[in-house]
């Protein structure tokens, strides 16, 4: 038994939506930082890509693979979103 | 919407709340990191104030509570940090006392956090589900056993297994110099508090001590590096599978897909079945009362039952106003 059904009282109502409310503006200024991340997350792809055609991608564990130029992905014209 | 994509967010500067809800006593203080707006469920980082005193009682929730710092005195027994506790629905705690304070974790599963003064268990508690460990001293660090693994480097400490889901609660570890050069999503919802250090993902950043995430299903994260170490708890909602790849830009759509075009080729013959018309809805022989979907109003048969049906047809009650 994960949850026994039950009745929610006024305040826990209230509460209920306060906390709703304030995860809404949490989740904003989240967005509004991770965009404001985006020209060093640029770099840190730039850095990833560099990797895996020289070191290695980790394809299980230690176990490395190393990337073809050819298969490097392109970055799509679309907005480059990290939360969602 | 369950609960949103919450990361990173670093609660260290964040302010206490004072815990209103009712049947919870004064002394209860609370920092939210995520909520199910739907439900109520909830990860809380809580402070129990010096002579915080819980009566003997229950949640109507399953809850999860992990010492961070400071002491509880549960009953007799007094337990420091790395102690967790798995409290199913209705089981009836003894008094929980904080003598000289302490800060923990809890995890509300299923509803909001709730709590009855009680000596005795609820008729429908299922006490034999309750466990209790101290992680820090009576478990051993393994590597993590999910294929593809983690790089070597990463180290869990299982502290709850569901064997149904295969959801699980863990605490983990990443050694000095940890790095992983690849892009992981999965199919379940990750949850991660730092209980210390600092690591690096190349989306967020650093998530420092303190640090938390809510990550929903097929959301990329990776590559990760870790300079220095790091101990955390981890949390997922279901079976939790690394699906690797190196491309930054997919979304969690393309990659939901991608994983189920995989399954065609892990497990063939059990795809076929379930994308067979009418096999879509298949009984578990060990839980044949809850087969897990919405009940609509497509007809359907469960598992090898060949009998058509539908849930649909119950009349709702419509309350008319005088």
């Amino acid at each position: 038994m994960k949850f026994i059904r039950n009745k929610r009282s006024r305040e826990a109502e209230r509460w209920f939506k306060q906390e709703a409310r304030e995860q809404k503006t949490r989740y904003r200024k989240i967005v509004a930082e991770q965009d404001a991340l985006a020209p060093k997350r640029d770099k840190w792809v730039d850095a990833f890509l560099e990797r895996i055609q020289t070191r290695g991608f980790n394809v299980h564990a230690d176990m490395l693979r190393k990337i073809p130029k050819e298969q490097i992905p392109k970055k799509p014209k679309r907005r480059f979103k990290v939360v969602f | 919407m369950a609960r949103p994509h919450i990361e990173p967010y670093v609660e260290t500067s964040v302010a206490w709340k004072r815990m209103t809800l009712p049947g919870f006593p004064k002394g209860m203080r609370y920092k939210m990191l995520s909520f199910d707006t739907d439900t109520g469920a909830c990860s809380m980082k809580v402070l129990f104030e010096p002579g915080f005193n819980l009566p003997p009682g229950m949640s109507y929730s399953e809850m999860e509570m992990f010492v961070l710092s400071g002491s509880l005195t549960v009953g007799d027994a007094t337990h420091g940090p790395g102690y967790y506790f798995c409290v199913p629905a209705g089981v009836a705690m003894p008094a929980i006392v904080a003598p000289r304070g302490a800060q923990v974790l809890m995890f509300y599963n299923y509803g909001e956090p709730s709590f009855v003064e009680s000596d005795s268990d609820h008729p429908n508690a299922e006490r034999h589900r309750y466990s209790a460990v101290n992680a820090y001293e009576n478990l051993s660090w393994t590597s993590t056993n999910f294929f593809p693994a983690t790089a070597s480097g990463c180290l869990v400490k299982v502290l709850k297994f569901d064997e149904r889901s295969q959801a699980f609660t863990f605490l983990y570890c990443m050694t000095p110099n940890f790095w992983q050069d690849n892009i992981s999503y999965h199919d379940c919802a990750e949850e991660s508090y730092h209980i210390w250090g600092t690591s690096w993902m190349m989306q967020f950043g650093n998530l420092p001590t303190g640090g938390y995430f809510w990550r929903p299903p097929y959301i990329n994260h990776g590559a990760f590096a870790c300079k220095y170490g790091t101990l955390a708890l981890g949390r997922t909602d279901s079976q939790l599978y690394n699906h690797f790849h190196f491309n930054p830009w997919t979304t969690p759509e393309e990659n939901l897909e991608r994983a189920a075009s995989r399954i065609q080729h892990w497990k063939p013959e059990l795809y076929n079945w379930v994308a067979t018309g009418d096999h879509n809805h298949p009984v578990d022989f060990e839980y044949p009362g809850d087969h897990g979907h919405s009940h609509g109003d497509v007809p359907h048969h469960h598992g090898d039952q060949n009998l058509a049906h539908s849930h649909a047809g119950r009349a709702r009650k419509v309350r008319r106003k005088k």
